[in-house]
């Protein structure tokens, strides 16, 4: 296997019974700001805490620069990390927290003064050097956090859902300053969150997690455009998934599908299709679903509701066979439609992937 | 702000009734009879600072409630500290242990260790068959016996404050300090101790104050010839009926409890008050 700067190799975590993360491999090169996205308890944070090495693994390895730290307790890792929850010392003033790493590696008191004083000029809290935590917002003391995880240059910084008690101004504007500062100190982050937009913003790749193990791993538009599963493709992005009746005509990765009431649909995409039975799902993103001509190829249905949402508009439609999709467009395209309306509605077929169910 | 103090006083009137009649009164009387008899001056205080006898009962009033708050700090820490990370379950079924053992007749306690510290007791056979010593330790009737029946007894005052602080700390922090490179130690001196400085003051401060005046525990496991304060007193008022004496005395105990009260409101009512 090639060397990158971080590798977790057939990670497995259990407790008990449950398998919180269930081999889980990952390479990272140095300097990536990669997201662990998934819904909760998808085994995001134990794969964080494996690597911050809080509790012992029930199987695999991490790897920093190719040597296992699995035997390194977390005190020795030399490892960032910032949580979820507000970790602060409260007995000790902003600076004194972030000197706290520097001061219990001996550090001399003019060099921890002077790191002290870098650190919060790059989270913006040089002025609230002397206030104590209780004093400081939610977002302020994650900011303190975080120069108190960069203080002692770590290799890796982790970061598990620290933006999640915040609200959502607030969170779009310390998003802004992580990735300054990413780029700024060229640390490797691993950051978890359950928000896709979040996740999309930040960073480089995105590792999917579902039920502890990774759907897929790539690059943000890697993932909204070529989703591997249907979990992913329901995950990132708003999609619609219309039942099939039947596929036909499999060849070089294209396919014809019949619906329900009969319509049939070819140059559907067949990227993830192993097998020729079984039942099968359509996937079609909202944005792609336009108004079609009377005639043209595309699917029958039912305009239920349209609700204006400014910039664009969105549509509740039925197809023939009961399936409530979504439409989304600019307002002006779907100005003309009104509830009870049947149309045509179509799309570029060649986008649209058919998955196993 | 003036109408709420006000308000306040108002509020706060029955009970400083009640603690005017049942403790400002009778404690004002006290000092009185402590500088008028047998006539007015402080010959009493300066009797006892200045009589040997009186000066030794104080010192070593002084020093077993020292010595009884530092060993109960020192075994209720860790103590403290297991029950706050132990399973719930577990955390509760020890504490009604303690809670039981506090809840039992004091007398019943400590004769049991007297049957436990005799010269014929079980820890001086034990000790004696396991061949550490060669003749029995004397553990009772002394400062030692006094020492080690104290010690059970005000555990669980120590316990529970400890207790109270180290559980609102969120063990989030712990792990935090340990990322943050601090070892077990450090992260014991740096973080676990600050945060829990409040509760152990507090605790330690109580069994201080408690141990000052305790009376039925050096009466039963002491001897008669290192007497503590309240036993002292016991004895000046009823049996010499020196009441003057005895005031000066119990006023010069209750004078110690009111300023450490005091040292404690005012240094270590917790770094929350900048809230
Ligand atoms: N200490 C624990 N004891 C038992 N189960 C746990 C523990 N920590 C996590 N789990 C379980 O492991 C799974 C993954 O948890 P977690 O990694 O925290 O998920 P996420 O961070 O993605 O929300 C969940 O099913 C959770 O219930
Ligand atoms: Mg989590």
């Amino acid at each position: 296997m090639t060397s990158s700067f971080l590798s977790i190799r057939n990670l497995k975590k259990s407790y008990g019974e449950v398998v919180a993360v269930d081999d889980v491999s990952l390479e990272i090169p140095r300097g990536e700001f990669l997201t662990f996205l998934g819904p909760s308890g998808s085994g995001k944070s134990t794969t964080l805490y494996a690597v911050a090495g809080f509790d012992e693994i029930t199987s695999g390895d991490i790897l920093l620069e190719d040597r296992s730290i699995l035997g390194v307790p977390p005190n020795r890792r030399n490892i960032g990390m910032v949580f979820q929850r507000y970790t602060l010392f409260p007995h000790l003033s902003v600076a004194e927290n972030v000197a706290f790493p520097l001061r219990v590696r001996g550090q001399d008191r003019t060099t921890v003064k002077k790191r002290v004083d870098e650190m919060l000029s790059l989270v913006r809290l040089s002025n609230f050097a002397d206030r104590m935590p209780a004093q400081l917002s939610g977002g302020q003391q994650q900011r303190v956090a975080l120069a108190r995880a960069l203080a002692y240059d770590p290799p890796v910084l982790l970061m598990d859902e620290p933006l999640s008690a915040l609200d959502k101004k607030l969170r779009d504007e310390i998003q802004i300053e992580i990735r300054r500062i990413h780029q700024e100190t060229g640390v490797t982050i691993l950051y978890v969150t359950h928000d896709q937009e979040e996740a999309l913003r930040l960073s480089d790749r995105i590792a999917v997690f579902n039920h502890g193990r990774i759907e897929q791993i790539g690059t943000g538009e890697d993932l909204y455009t070529k989703p591997a599963t249907r979990f992913v493709a329901e995950f990132i992005g708003d999609s619609n998934f219309l039942d099939v009746a039947s596929v036909a005509d499999q060849s070089n990765g294209r396919a014809c599908a019949t619906l329900p009431d009969g319509t049939v649909l070819d140059g559907l995409s067949t990227h993830h299709v192993t097998r020729h039975s079984g039942r099968f799902e359509l996937m079609v993103r909202p944005q792609w679903l336009a108004v079609a001509k009377e005639g043209s190829d595309g699917i029958r249905i039912t305009v239920k509701d349209v609700t204006y949402l400014g910039d664009s508009s969105s549509a509740l439609l039925e197809t023939g066979w009961g399936q409530a999709i979504w439409l989304k467009g600019p307002a002006a395209t779907l100005r003309g439609l009104t509830a009870g309306q049947t149309i045509m509605v179509g799309w570029d077929f060649a986008k649209s992937e058919l998955f196993e169910i | 702000m003036a109408l709420s103090l006000d308000r306040n006083f108002r509020l706060a009137l029955p009970a400083l009734a009640f603690l005017l009649l049942f403790f400002i009164v009778p404690v004002l009387a006290l000092l009185l009879r402590s500088v008028m008899e047998p006539e007015w001056g402080f010959q009493n205080y300066a009797e006892l600072f200045a009589t040997n006898t009186y000066a030794r009962v104080m010192f070593n009033t002084f020093m077993v409630a020292g010595l009884v708050t530092l060993i109960s700090l020192l075994l209720g820490y860790p103590v403290a500290w297991l029950l706050a990370i132990m399973p719930r379950g577990l955390a509760n079924i020890v504490f009604s242990i303690i809670l039981l053992s506090m809840w039992t007749n004091l007398l019943a306690r400590t004769y049991a260790w007297m049957v436990l510290l005799q010269r014929t007791g079980i820890i001086n056979k034990a000790l004696l068959s396991l061949g550490i010593i060669s003749s029995p330790l004397p553990l009772i009737n002394n400062l030692i016996g006094v020492t080690i029946g104290m010690v059970y007894i005000m555990l669980p005052f120590i316990i529970l404050p400890l207790h109270a602080t180290m559980r609102a700390i969120d063990p989030v922090i712990l792990q935090a300090s340990a990322l943050c490179g601090a070892g077990k130690w450090q992260a014991f001196t740096r973080v676990l101790l600050p945060l829990s400085m409040t509760g152990a003051i507090a605790g330690a401060l109580m069994v201080f104050v408690m141990s000052l005046g305790y009376f039925v525990t050096p009466a039963l496991l002491g001897g008669t010839s290192n007497m503590m304060l309240a036993e002292m007193i016991a004895q000046l008022v009823q049996s010499l009926l020196n009441w003057g004496l005895g005031g000066a005395a119990a006023f010069v105990l209750l004078s110690v409890t009111m300023l450490l009260y005091a040292f404690q409101v005012r240094f270590f009512s917790g770094y929350a008050d900048i809230r």
